[in-house]
C-alpha cells in the first residue's frame, strides 16, 4: 500500500459534479484542500485488496455473532437503547426485513492485519464517491488497472433480491442537506435499476395520521416502505418515535432497527469481549469497565469524528467537540498509518479506510483521510486502485 | 476484476445538476385572505383567478366591474399551514423555477415534520445525517 502523487485530470471539479459529487471542494470549512483529492491514490497490491476483502467478510460475521448476543443477553442498556425500542429490534432481526448496506472503518496501512474502528451500519455516506466517483476515475486515468469496487453491481443486485418483501413504490427520505440528498438520490438510481418503482420525499414531510395508524406521504398516500438516511436513535428521540415502534411491523424500514446493535460504539467493547486479541480488533471497553493506556474515547452515538478524544500515556493529545454526550467506550489507539503528504512537504496523510458491505459481502473501499488523527467532515476523499 | 462493469446513475446526476443550478427543496403553498392569513385551501380553489372573470355591479347601476377575490395563493416564505396564521416573506406569484406544495396533508388530520428536528437546525455537525 502505497500513496502515489498523480496529476489530477483537467476539468476534474465539473467531471465529478456532473457526475453527481456537487460537493468536491467545499469553501470556508477550514479544509487545505478538495474534499475530491485526486493529486494522489492509494496504490494496492492484489494480496493487500484480498487481506481487506476477507477482513470485511470476517468482521460481518463476528458483528452478526455480537448482535446476536447483545439479544440473547439482553445488553441493551449498555448500548443506550431504550427499553421501549426492544420488542421492535428482536422481531426485526428474527423476521429479517431488509437490510442493504454497511461500511466499517478500519486502520490499515498494507504492514499489520487491518484494525476496526467503527461500524456505520445504518446512514453511511460516502457512498457514491465510494462506488461512482472514483470509479469513474479509474477508467480515465488508469484503464488497465483495478479497483476494489463493485458495489454499484452489489447494490442492484442487492435491491432485486430484496424487491419481493417490498411493497411499492420504495420511498427515499432524507434531509435537505447536498450530501444526504445525493446519496439518496444514487441509492434511489440502484433501485430504480433493480425494477423498483421509487418516490423521495424529506424527513419532515412524512406524515403521521394516527386515525389511519399509518404514515403517509405528502399525498396522503400510505408508505409501506421507506429507506430512511437518518439515525435510528433519533428517529426514536423524536415525535414520531412512538407510534414508528407501534407499527413497526407494518412496514419495512431500511435500514431495519436491529442496525441499532450495529451502529453504536458498543458494539466495539463486546466484540473485543467475544473474540479478545482478534488480529481485526483493538481493545475495547466500555468507560470505566477496563483500562488502556493509549486510547480514544467515543461516546456511544458520536459521528463524524465529533467529542473524540485521544489519550496518549495518560495526556489529552486531541480531542474534537460536538453535541454528544452520554456514556463512551475506549479504544485502543490504532497503530499509526500515516503517509507523505504530497501537497505539504514534511506533512502526513493518515487514512482510514471504508470498505463497504452489502448483501453481508464486502464488495468496495472507499479512502477518507486527514492530516490529524481523527477522520471528521473535513477529511479528504482520496481515490485507490491496484495492480490485479 | 473487482470493479463494476458499468456505473450509471442518471439520477444522481440529474438532482446534481439540479442543485448547481439552484433548483431546491419545494416551499409552501397556502390559501390566505386579505390579510395574508392562511384560510382552507378550497376558499382559493372555488373561486376564479383575478382578472379572469368579472361580476355585476353590487350598487343596481348595472354593468360589470372586474373580479377581485378575496382569496388568493401565497407562495413560499415563512408562517405555517394551520389555519389563521400569519404568512410572510414569499410572493402571491409563484417564483420560477420553484416547486410549491399545498397544505394537503394538514386538512386532512395527518401531522408532519416528527422526524427529521434533531438534525436540520445544524446541531449536529455539518447538518447532514450520514457518517
Amino acid at each position: 500500500m502505497q500513496r502515489a502523487p498523480i496529476t489530477p485530470r483537467d476539468d476534474w471539479q465539473q467531471k465529478v459534479s456532473s457526475a453527481g459529487l456537487v460537493f468536491h471542494s467545499p469553501e470556508g470549512e477550514g479544509m487545505d484542500r478538495p474534499y475530491w483529492d485526486e493529486s494522489a491514490c492509494y496504490e494496492f497490491t492484489a494480496a493487500e485488496i484480498d487481506t481487506l476483502e476477507a477482513a470485511g467478510n470476517t468482521l460481518q460475521q463476528m458483528c452478526l455473532e455480537a448482535a446476536q448476543h447483545i439479544i440473547d443477553r439482553k445488553r441493551y442498556a449498555e448500548l443506550g437503547i431504550p427499553p421501549e425500542a426492544i420488542p421492535a429490534i428482536q422481531w426485526a432481526w428474527n423476521a429479517e426485513p431488509p437490510a442493504i448496506y454497511g461500511r466499517f472503518d478500519v486502520a490499515y496501512d498494507g504492514q499489520g492485519p487491518p484494525k476496526l474502528l467503527e461500524y456505520n451500519a445504518d446512514t453511511p455516506t460516502s457512498l457514491l464517491e465510494a462506488a461512482v466517483i472514483q470509479w469513474s476515475w479509474l477508467e480515465e486515468q488508469f484503464p488497465n488497472r483495478d479497483q476494489f469496487n463493485s458495489i454499484h453491481e452489489k447494490l442492484i443486485a442487492k435491491w432485486q433480491d430484496v424487491a419481493p418483501y417490498l411493497s411499492k413504490p420504495v420511498y427515499f427520505a432524507g434531509l435537505d442537506n447536498a450530501e444526504d440528498q445525493l446519496t439518496l438520490a444514487y441509492l434511489r438510481d440502484t433501485a430504480d435499476q433493480a425494477g423498483l418503482p421509487t418516490l423521495s420525499m424529506w424527513m419532515e414531510e412524512i406524515g403521521w395520521n394516527a386515525g389511519r395508524q399509518a404514515f403517509v406521504d405528502p399525498d396522503e398516500k400510505q408508505v409501506f416502505s421507506l429507506f430512511k438516511l437518518y439515525p435510528w436513535e433519533m428517529m426514536l428521540q423524536e415525535e414520531f418515535g412512538p407510534p414508528l415502534l407501534d407499527t413497526y411491523q407494518s412496514m419495512r424500514w431500511i435500514e431495519p432497527i436491529w442496525k441499532m446493535l450495529f451502529s453504536n460504539k458498543g458494539l466495539l467493547p463486546i466484540l473485543w469481549e467475544l473474540f479478545p486479541n482478534h488480529d481485526l480488533l483493538l481493545e475495547a471497553h466500555f468507560e470505566g469497565s477496563g483500562a488502556v493506556r493509549d486510547y480514544v474515547r467515543k461516546p456511544l452515538h458520536s459521528r463524524e469524528g465529533a467529542n473524540i478524544t485521544i489519550v496518549r500515556d495518560g495526556q489529552t493529545v486531541a480531542t474534537t467537540g460536538g453535541p454528544y454526550t452520554g456514556p463512551a467506550i475506549v479504544q485502543a489507539l490504532a497503530p499509526a498509518a500515516s503517509f507523505p503528504d504530497n501537497l505539504k512537504p514534511g506533512a502526513t496523510r493518515h487514512p482510514v479506510l471504508g470498505l463497504w458491505m452489502v448483501d453481508q459481502e464486502c464488495c468496495g473501499l472507499g479512502i477518507r483521510e486527514s492530516s490529524g488523527l481523527i477522520t471528521d467532515n473535513l477529511s479528504s476523499f482520496v481515490p485507490h486502485c491496484f495492480i490485479s | 476484476m473487482k470493479r463494476s462493469a458499468k456505473v450509471t446513475a442518471p439520477l444522481l446526476a440529474s438532482l446534481a445538476l439540479s442543485m448547481t443550478t439552484g433548483c431546491r427543496k419545494p416551499e409552501m403553498q397556502r390559501c390566505v385572505d386579505e390579510n395574508n392569513k392562511v384560510v382552507d385551501d378550497k376558499l382559493c380553489a372555488s373561486q376564479p383567478l383575478a382578472g379572469d372573470s368579472q361580476q355585476q355591479r353590487p350598487d343596481g347601476h348595472g354593468g360589470y366591474v372586474p373580479f377581485i377575490p378575496l382569496y388568493h395563493y401565497y407562495y413560499g416564505g415563512w408562517g405555517g399551514y394551520g389555519l389563521g396564521s400569519l404568512v410572510g416573506g414569499g410572493s402571491n406569484t409563484p417564483a420560477e423555477g420553484h416547486s410549491y406544495i399545498n397544505s394537503t396533508g394538514v386538512r386532512t388530520g395527518t401531522v408532519r415534520g416528527g422526524f427529521g428536528r434533531s438534525m436540520s437546525s445544524g446541531s449536529h455537525g455539518s447538518g447532514g445525517a450520514g457518517e
